[in-house]
C-alpha cells in the first residue's frame, strides 16, 4: 500500500537522536503538531541516566528530511505510525516506553496496534482521538473551529502578516533573528504545516482505542483547551486497563510548562 | 507642553500591552488594550491571554505560539484574533517575550498587541483569492498532466497505471485502483492496489456498482457512512485501516468502461470541484482507453479474417517467413498444412452465402480444436485454410493433417444437413536434414502442390512431401 523507506535513510529522514544509557527500557519521545523534538528538551534528560532515550522529528517537522514528505503517505496518521515502527526496527528497539504528545499520542496508539510486540508501555500526553464534536462525543471543537485554525495558520505562514509586521510595529533592530531561531527549532514549511494540521485535527481514531493491548498511561492536563478533561477521560475509558493521571497543569504543553511534573509522572508509572 | 509620565506612555501607548504570570494569569494591562477590546481591567486580571482568543487562534496559540515562546524566549508578528467583550473579533499582530529570573527560569510574559483590522481584512480577501486561484490552478495542472500521461500510454495497463498515480498525486490517496469491465460484466483490477479485496466489486450494491450505474462519482466519507450504505464494505474498511474512499466511473459517451477507486486513511470530504475533477479524469481516461481499444481492433482487423477470426494472408505471410527462418537457425523442422475444401461450393449455391459462411466459421472452430496449441491457423481466402506447425516432423504433421481431415468430414447439423464436406490436404515438411534452402513462400508453394495432388487423386486425403 505504501512504499517502505530504505532503512538506512530512516535516521536521516526523521532526524533521529539516540541519547542516554546503553541499557534499560528505551524511551521514545514523539512531538505533536506545531513544533519538533525540542518539545521534549526539558523532559528527556530526566531519563538519560537509566534509559536509552530516542528523539525524532516527524517528516515535515524540525530537521526532518522534507523531501521525504509524500502527501499521500502522510494524509493519515498511519503514515506517521509506519515511520515510528520503522524507527523502532532500524534501532532494533524492544520493550519500548513510547511517550507521545498531542497528535503523537494517537500515532503511538496506531503503531502499537500494528505491532504491540515492541512496546512495554504507551504514555499518552494530552491525547485526543477526535477534536471535533460528534453525536454523544464532546471533542471540544466544531468543524468551523478547525477551519478557522487553518485560517490562522495561513495568516501566520503565508507571509503577508509577517512581511508587513515590522512596518506596523516599527522595524526592530534585528528583524531576522526571531525568524532564524524559529527556523532552527520549530521549522516548518507552510504547505506541510497546513496538511499536517488537517490530518491532525480532522482525524477520528476513537475506534482504535479499544484495540490497544499495551499498558497505557494517560497524562491529562487539568486545564487544557485543546484536549479537555472529558477527552482524556474518554481515552482512559476506551483503552482497556489504562491509567489516567490528571496533572495540575494549565495548557496543552505540560512538557514545556511543567517538565519536572511530567517526568515524575512517567517515572512513577514505570516504577 | 509637559513631559509625559511613564505611566501615561504605558497606559495610552499606540498598542496594547499585557503582562502575565508564567502560568498565564494577566497581572497588568494597559488602557489601550481595554479601549480596543471593551473589557474592564477587573475582567482581565487573573485571566489568561489565550482565553481571550477566538477558537482557531487559540488552537494556533497552544500548538505553535506557546512552544516557540517557551523554546526561543520570544515570538514575533503572530497573527491572532482576540474576541472583544461584545463578542466581535479584533484581528491583532502580537509580539511576546519571556522574562526570566536570575537563575534563567521563566517568570512572566510581556505581550504587545497591534490592531491589524484593516490589514487582516485585506489579507483575508487576498488569502481567499489566493486559495481559490491555487486550487483551480492545481486542478488545471492535474488535468493537463493527466492528459499528457494518458496520451503517452500505449497499453491499457499503462493507462491504468497513469490514472492510479494521478489519483495519488491529485487527491493524496493512500491507495488507488483501476478496475475495468470485462466482457462478462465483472470488474477486473488492472492497476494499483485494491486493499479491501476483490470480493466486493461483484456485489450489486457496492459503491463501484453504484458509480457504474449512476455515471457519477460515489463518495464514502467515513466508516460510519459505509456502515449505513454498504455494511460489508465498512467491515473491510476497518480491517484495512481505511476511513474513506471515492469511486469515479470511466465513461466514454454513455458507455461505462470501468472505475477508478481512491482510498484514504482518514475521514475525507470532497467539494464539488474535487468531484468534478474526478469525473473529468474518469472521462479523459475512458476516452484514451476507447482509442487504445480502437487501435487494437484496427491492428487485429488488419491481420485477421473478419469472418472466422483466423490469421489472414498478411499475417500468415509474415509468420511463415519468421517461422521458416527460425527453424533454419534453430535446426528444427517445420510443416505447413494446406487445406482445400471439397463439396463446399454446392452449399453456397444451394443454401446461400449465409449458410456457407456458417460452415466456414464452424470449420475454423474445428481446426482450432484439433491443432496443437502453438500452431497457427489461417484462412487464405475462399475455402482455403493453412496450418503452420513449428517443430513438427513428418509423423507429427501427418497426425495433425489426419485429425483435420477427420474433423472436416463430420456433418453440420442444422446448418447444412445432408451435405458432405471433405478436405484435400497437402503437407510440406522441411527438416534440418534437407539440402534445400527453404523460404516461407517456397513452403507454401510446396504444400499447395501436395494439396493439388490429393485433390486429383480422389479428394478427402492427405499428401505429405518432404522438402
Amino acid at each position: 500500500m505504501t512504499a517502505t523507506a530504505p532503512t538506512a535513510d530512516v535516521r536521516r529522514r526523521n532526524n533521529v537522536h539516540v541519547l542516554g544509557a546503553a541499557s534499560g527500557s528505551p524511551l521514545v519521545f514523539a512531538h505533536g503538531f506545531g513544533c519538533s523534538q525540542e518539545m521534549w528538551r526539558h523532559v528527556a534528560p530526566a531519563f538519560e541516566a537509566d534509559h536509552p532515550v530516542v528523539l525524532f522529528d516527524h517528516v515535515g517537522a524540525g530537521n526532518s528530511d522534507l523531501s521525504a514528505y509524500q502527501r499521500s503517505r502522510y494524509d493519515s496518521l498511519h503514515g506517521y505510525a509506519e515511520d515510528l515502527l520503522q524507527i523502532l526496527e532500524q534501532l532494533d528497539l524492544h520493550d519500548v516506553v513510547y511517550v507521545g504528545h498531542s497528535v503523537s499520542a494517537m500515532i503511538g496508539v496506531l503503531a502499537a496496534n500494528m505491532d504491540p510486540s515492541r512496546f512495554r508501555a504507551l504514555i499518552l500526553v494530552c491525547p485526543s482521538p477526535r477534536y471535533i464534536d460528534d453525536d454523544g462525543y464532546s471533542g471540544g471543537f466544531t468543524l468551523p473551529d478547525i477551519e478557522s485554525m487553518l485560517d490562522a495558520l495561513d495568516a501566520n505562514y503565508l507571509g503577508w502578516s509577517a512581511g508587513m509586521a515590522p512596518v506596523i510595529m516599527g522595524v526592530p533592530q534585528r528583524p531576522e533573528l526571531g525568524a532564524e531561531l524559529t527556523e532552527s527549532f520549530c521549522r516548518t514549511e507552510p504547505a506541510i504545516a497546513r496538511h499536517f494540521a488537517r490530518v491532525t485535527f480532522l482525524s477520528d481514531n476513537r475506534r482504535d482505542l479499544a484495540a490497544v493491548s499495551v499498558p497505557t498511561l494517560v497524562l491529562q492536563s487539568a486545564d487544557d483547551a485543546i484536549a479537555p478533561r472529558q477527552v482524556g477521560q474518554y481515552v482512559h475509558e476506551h483503552i482497556p486497563g489504562s491509567t489516567l493521571r490528571v496533572m495540575p497543569t494549565t495548557g496543552h504543553c505540560p512538557n514545556l510548562s511543567d517538565p519536572e511534573l511530567v517526568s515524575a509522572e512517567i517515572l512513577a508509572y514505570l516504577a | 507642553m509637559t513631559a509625559e509620565s511613564a505611566e501615561e506612555l504605558y497606559e495610552h501607548a499606540p498598542c496594547g500591552y499585557l503582562s502575565a504570570e508564567i502560568s498565564g494569569g494577566i497581572v497588568r494591562v494597559n488602557q489601550t488594550f481595554l479601549d480596543w477590546t471593551g473589557y474592564t481591567r477587573e475582567q482581565l486580571l487573573g485571566r489568561s491571554f489565550d482565553s481571550l482568543l477566538s477558537v482557531g487562534s487559540r488552537l494556533f496559540f497552544e500548538t505553535r505560539f506557546l512552544p516557540i515562546l517557551r523554546l526561543e524566549g520570544e515570538i514575533r508578528e503572530a497573527a491572532l484574533s482576540v474576541r472583544r467583550a461584545d463578542d466581535t473579533v479584533l484581528p491583532v499582530l502580537v509580539n511576546s517575550i519571556l522574562v526570566r529570573d536570575d537563575a534563567g527560569s521563566p517568570v512572566s510574559v510581556r505581550t504587545a498587541v497591534f490592531d491589524s483590522t484593516k490589514r487582516q481584512d485585506y489579507e483575508r480577501d487576498l488569502l481567499l483569492a489566493r486559495r481559490a486561484s491555487e486550487q483551480s490552478e492545481a486542478r488545471v495542472r492535474v488535468l493537463q498532466e493527466a492528459s499528457g500521461r494518458f496520451g503517452s500510454s500505449t497499453s491499457e495497463e499503462a493507462l491504468a497505471e497513469a490514472l492510479v498515480s494521478t489519483m495519488h498525486d491529485a487527491f493524496d490517496a493512500r491507495a488507488a485502483a483501476v478496475l475495468l469491465l470485462e466482457g462478462n460484466g465483472d470488474l477486473r483490477l488492472r492497476a494499483g492496489v485494491h486493499p479491501i479485496g476483490m470480493s466486493l466489486p461483484r456485489s450489486d450494491s457496492g459503491p463501484e456498482t453504484e458509480a457504474l450505474r449512476s455515471g457519477m462519482p460515489v463518495v464514502v466519507t467515513s466508516v460510519d457512512e459505509a456502515e449505513r450504505k454498504y455494511p460489508a464494505l465498512a467491515r473491510a474498511m476497518l480491517d484495512a485501516h481505511l476511513e474513506a474512499l471515492t469511486v469515479a466511473p470511466l465513461i466514454q459517451g454513455t458507455t461505462p468502461l470501468g472505475v477508478v477507486v481512491a482510498f484514504f486513511g482518514r475521514q475525507r470530504t470532497f467539494d464539488s470541484g474535487a468531484l468534478d475533477l474526478q469525473s473529468a479524469l474518469g472521462r479523459q481516461a475512458a476516452q484514451v482507453l476507447q482509442w487504445l481499444r480502437l487501435q487494437d481492433q484496427l491492428r487485429h482487423d488488419a491481420f485477421h479474417d473478419s469472418l472466422t477470426g483466423l490469421a489472414n494472408r498478411n499475417l500468415l505471410r509474415t509468420r511463415l517467413g519468421d517461422v521458416v527462418l527460425g527453424a533454419r537457425q534453430r535446426k528444427t523442422s517445420v510443416a505447413l498444412v494446406f487445406v482445400d475444401l471439397d463439396g463446399f461450393k454446392p452449399i453456397n449455391d444451394t443454401l446461400g452465402h449465409a449458410a456457407g459462411d456458417q460452415v466456414l466459421a464452424e470449420i475454423s472452430e474445428r481446426l482450432r480444436e484439433v491443432v496443437r496449441r502453438e500452431d497457427t491457423v489461417g484462412r487464405l481466402g475462399g475455402d482455403e485454410f493453412v496450418v503452420l506447425c513449428e517443430d513438427a516432423d513428418e509423423a507429427t504433421a501427418l497426425l495433425i493433417a489426419e485429425r483435420i481431415r477427420e474433423s472436416i468430414r463430420q456433418p453440420f447439423p442444422g446448418v447444412a444437413d445432408g451435405f458432405l464436406v471433405t478436405a484435400s490436404i497437402g503437407v510440406a515438411v522441411h527438416s534440418p536434414e534437407s539440402s534445400r534452402s527453404m523460404t516461407g513462400e517456397g513452403l507454401l508453394h510446396e504444400a499447395d502442390e501436395a494439396m493439388y495432388r490429393s485433390k486429383t487423386e480422389g479428394k478427402d486425403r492427405v499428401t505429405v512431401v518432404a522438402v
